[in-house]
């Protein structure tokens, strides 16, 4: 009996034994970032809190109702991933109903009710609240509740990104800790100092200035998260930030710019580099205005002749490859990576000097002089190009725009400035041709919020009503808008507003014992919870205290 | 001696005054403000520029603008962060023990380091020590703090992993653990930016220190302490570095300031959560109430620098003891 009970017990423990050693350990992810979250609390992002880094924040705590899947258009409905709601139908082609999933609960333990979605959409769609916010909104008419699950979203015609505008820009809040705060308080409130949310990971402390600290949610009801905490930690430098990951005290980085120079140095240290599409586009922007008067047309610009050569004149190319290696390509108009566009849009115009000098000349822009600058009634073909001191990349893809241009007989020259000084002659139209760079929305119906005559970003006065009556077209077509939306760029193309010169890819940096990595374009970190750490690859930070 | 007091307090208040003042109108006269730098690169709206302005009444007269802040200032308040949307006094009194840290430490070794060296090359005039420091001390002054502070990052957090290359503490050591731990732990997260400050700073004190006692050591009142049968040790120790102490003290009041403000480019490359970084950013986004902020404390310390180094001038040299 004795010894069948010691076989029974040994059995047992070494069951015990190895389900330990089996066991995974919840692991850390510290991810270093350039800039802290301030404000990482949806519908506050405005103003000054509208960063980059407060985006990444908020997308580890609040859900979506669902969201897009990755590459996926959006105009597909079917491309999109439960989060908050279970399920979604139309009613008509003007109102949206979704489910809420039962599951969802706020980090408090509170249920996640249709309430929290309207609350929350009545906030965003605010113009007083959250200006830009409501702007993006406007194809929304009204957000109601049916019961505790029931969400209806009713829109004011139709056109095929109404899925989208419900799902994408609003992270619901928990509005029974919110309705009796005054909503010009809530940016100061103990809320936006810890936020309550209902994502993977749940707020667990912050250093101002220094760190955020997030632990796992075991309680999430999409399932739990693989990985126990994640921090993030803040360096401005970037060479404090590369440090940090070269000396094994952070394991991720996003780079906006690819660390080209260090990829040796990474991939030696355990750090694979991965590439995803940016939302970024670079371009040399035309003024079609006299300088600083709206009133006047450009005396060179407003000639589409002269913009289109401008653009012709140059091996964008040869540009990238010089600078950015494999990590960029020439855009289409202004399509970036990360837009589903992208992929079906046609390859940008290659370099032609012989068609961009014939557009010059038939422009009245030739060399009478012989000083091999062209001219036109007395006055030479000068432009000078306003460039951000803080990029250093589009200083030097001026200079070689410089060079490229000069072979054509324009005289391009550069000025560099604070980036204050820059945006204010980007506001007031101060410039010739300004060196900017766009973040964009994940959708082409944002376009025209820069590139049509009206435009609230449209800061050159280009107006090309043929883009603007197409892109209102894809926005309210009823069948496939990819079509539209493709005419519309090869217009905008043909107008050159601007060269648009790199669409980017983001670099992240990440070390090798994660694995079950997935890393979306504009929030690598949103799908942190799938990730886990390889066993057997475990290190001192991955004991997580429980 | 109080009249000479109340005189340079007197003084001290007025200097802050103007300091505050100028930096006021032109942070506000350079081109760029806060807002114009917001978001993305394309051109706000007019009317959701205006309520920014207005939010952090940007919109009033300038005149406005000033007696509001100094009304404010003079209660202790000097407003939020336009770029964090933390009150200003926080943010700052969040930064300042880390600045302290790493600036009177620098400050100490550096004074320390750089007296008893200086007057080590002295007493050893010509020597090889002497050269060699003398060297040694013109290579520290002349390199580059970023540079030297990347260097060691790299040979020992990098390649040696012997210390941390960043931030003020590991942000992972448990919030229970204890007072000795997390001692240890700042003190590790501290030497590399400390050593770097430290070596950039000393050269110039070494320099200083072996000038003044030289001069001391030649002095009438060495010969006569010598006269006196007093012993060389006590002569060179006590009397001659006394008195060639009176540069190094005001030098110390000139650089109070480094104790809150600290090394921009050091705290950089360290992710030091320091004043000095902070006032880079504030400058970087034009934050006007985080950088007068700053700017405040700054001007407080350089002129209280120059009233303790006054002070303590004139308590270690009777001559300069005003009447």
């Amino acid at each position: 009996m004795l010894r069948t009970t010691l076989a029974i017990s040994l059995l047992f423990g070494l069951v015990a034994c190895d389900a330990s050693a089996q066991r995974r350990l919840p692991g850390t992810l510290v991810i270093v970032s350039g800039e802290y979250a301030t404000l990482p609390v949806p519908t506050l992002m405005e103003g000054p809190a509208s960063t980059t880094e407060n985006t990444h924040v908020a997308d580890l705590l609040f859900l979506r109702l669902a969201v897009e899947g990755p590459g996926r258009s959006t105009l597909d409905e079917s491309g999109y991933e439960p989060q908050l709601a279970r399920s979604w139908s139309r009613r008509d082609s003007l109102t949206l109903v979704f489910e809420l999933d039962p599951r969802a609960r706020w980090h408090d333990g509170r249920n996640v009710t249709a309430e929290d979605v309207v609350f929350t959409f009545q906030r965003a769609m605010n113009p007083v609240i959250a200006p830009s916010l409501a702007e993006l909104l406007q194809g929304i008419d009204a957000v109601r509740s049916e019961g505790q699950r029931r969400v209806v979203i009713s829109f004011k015609r139709p056109y095929p990104e109404q899925f989208f505008d419900a799902t994408h820009y609003v992270q619901p809040l928990p509005a029974h800790l919110l309705r009796a705060l005054d909503p010009d308080s809530i940016a100061i409130s103990d809320f936006a100092q810890a936020p309550v949310g209902n994502g993977a990971f749940r707020w667990s402390r912050a250093v101002p200035g220094q760190l955020l600290e997030f632990t796992a949610n075991p309680a999430f009801f999409l399932g739990r998260p693989g990985i126990g905490r994640i921090v993030i930690r803040v360096a401005t430098d970037a060479s404090a930030r590369l440090n940090l990951l070269l000396s094994g005290e952070a394991d991720a980085l996003r780079a906006p710019v690819p660390p080209l120079s260090n990829r040796d140095q990474l991939e030696a240290r355990g750090f694979r580099l991965v590439t995803i599409p940016s939302s970024s586009v670079g371009y040399l922007l035309f003024n079609t205005h006299a300088r600083g008067d709206s009133a006047r047309p450009h005396p060179i610009l407003a000639d589409v002749r002269v913009r289109r050569a401008l653009v012709l004149a140059l091996d964008r190319d040869a540009m990238l490859r010089s600078m950015l290696g494999p990590y960029a390509k020439v855009p289409y108009g202004p399509i970036p990576t990360s837009l589903w566009l992208s992929e079906l849009a046609p390859k940008a115009a290659d370099r032609d000097s012989m068609q961009a000098a014939q557009l010059l000349d038939a422009a009245g822009w030739r060399d009478s002089n012989g000083d091999g600058i062209r001219d036109r009634n007395g006055a030479p073909l000068a432009l000078t190009v306003e460039v951000p001191g803080t990029s250093m990349l589009r200083r030097r893809l001026t200079e070689i725009a410089m060079a490229q241009h000069r072979e054509l007989g324009i005289d391009l020259s550069m000025t560099v400035s604070d980036r204050g000084v820059w945006m204010e002659r980007l506001n007031g139209g101060n410039f010739d041709v300004i060196f900017g760079s766009l973040s964009q929305e994940p959708t082409p119906s944002a376009f025209p919020q820069t590139w049509s005559c009206e435009g609230s970003g449209n800061a050159s006065g280009w107006c090309e009503p043929v883009v603007d009556s197409l892109m209102t077209a894809a926005r309210r077509a009823t069948g496939d808008a990819t079509p539209v939306w493709l005419a519309a760029m090869r217009a905008l193309e043909e107008s050159a507003p601007a060269a648009f010169l790199y669409a980017p890819y983001d670099v992240v940096a990440l070390h090798r014992r994660f694995e079950n990595v997935s890393l979306r374009p504009g929030s690598p970190w949103m799908m942190a919870w799938r990730w886990r750490v390889r066993r057997g690859a475990e290190i001192a930070r991955d004991r997580v205290p429980r | 001696m109080a009249r000479w007091l109340a005189r340079r307090l007197l003084h001290a208040v007025l200097t802050v005054a103007i300091a505050i003042t100028l930096a006021f109108f032109l942070m506000r006269l350079a081109p760029g403000d806060p807002l114009s730098r917001l978001g993305d690169e394309r051109p706000m709206p007019a009317s959701e520029l205006a309520g920014l302005r207005a939010r952090y009444g940007l919109d009033q007269p300038l005149l406005a603008q000033y007696t509001t802040f100094v009304a404010a200032a003079v209660g202790g308040d000097f407003g939020r962060s336009i770029h964090y949307g933390r009150p200003v006094r926080e943010i700052i009194l969040d930064r300042l023990p880390a600045s302290l840290l790493l600036g009177g430490g620098a400050l100490l070794l550096t004074m320390l380091g750089g007296a008893l060296l200086g007057a080590l090359q002295a007493l050893r005039r010509d020597s090889l020590l002497d050269r060699t420091a003398g060297v040694v001390s013109l290579a520290a002054y002349a390199t580059p703090s970023f540079w030297l502070g990347l260097v060691l990052a790299w040979l020992v957090g990098i390649e040696w992993r012997l210390l941390p290359v960043g931030g003020f503490r590991d942000p992972l050591l448990a919030a229970d653990a204890s007072w000795m731990l997390q001692v240890a732990d700042v003190l590790r997260h501290l030497a590399l930016p400390l050593l770097t400050l430290t070596i950039v700073s000393i050269g110039a004190v070494m320099r200083y220190q072996r000038t003044a006692m030289l001069e001391a050591l030649a002095q009438p009142f060495v010969a006569a302490a010598r006269a006196r049968g007093l012993s060389e040790r006590r002569i060179r120790w006590r009397h001659a570095l006394r008195t060639s102490l009176f540069p190094i003290v005001t030098l110390l009041g000139l650089w109070l300031p480094v104790l809150a403000a600290g090394s921009v480019f050091v705290e950089s490359v360290f992710a030091w959560p320091g004043l000095g970084s902070l006032a880079a950013e504030a400058v970087g986004t034009r934050d006007y109430p985080l950088l007068m902020g700053v700017t405040l404390l700054v001007a407080v310390l350089v002129v209280l620098g120059g009233l303790l180094a006054d002070i303590a001038y004139a308590a270690l040299d009777p001559r300069v003891r005003p009447a």
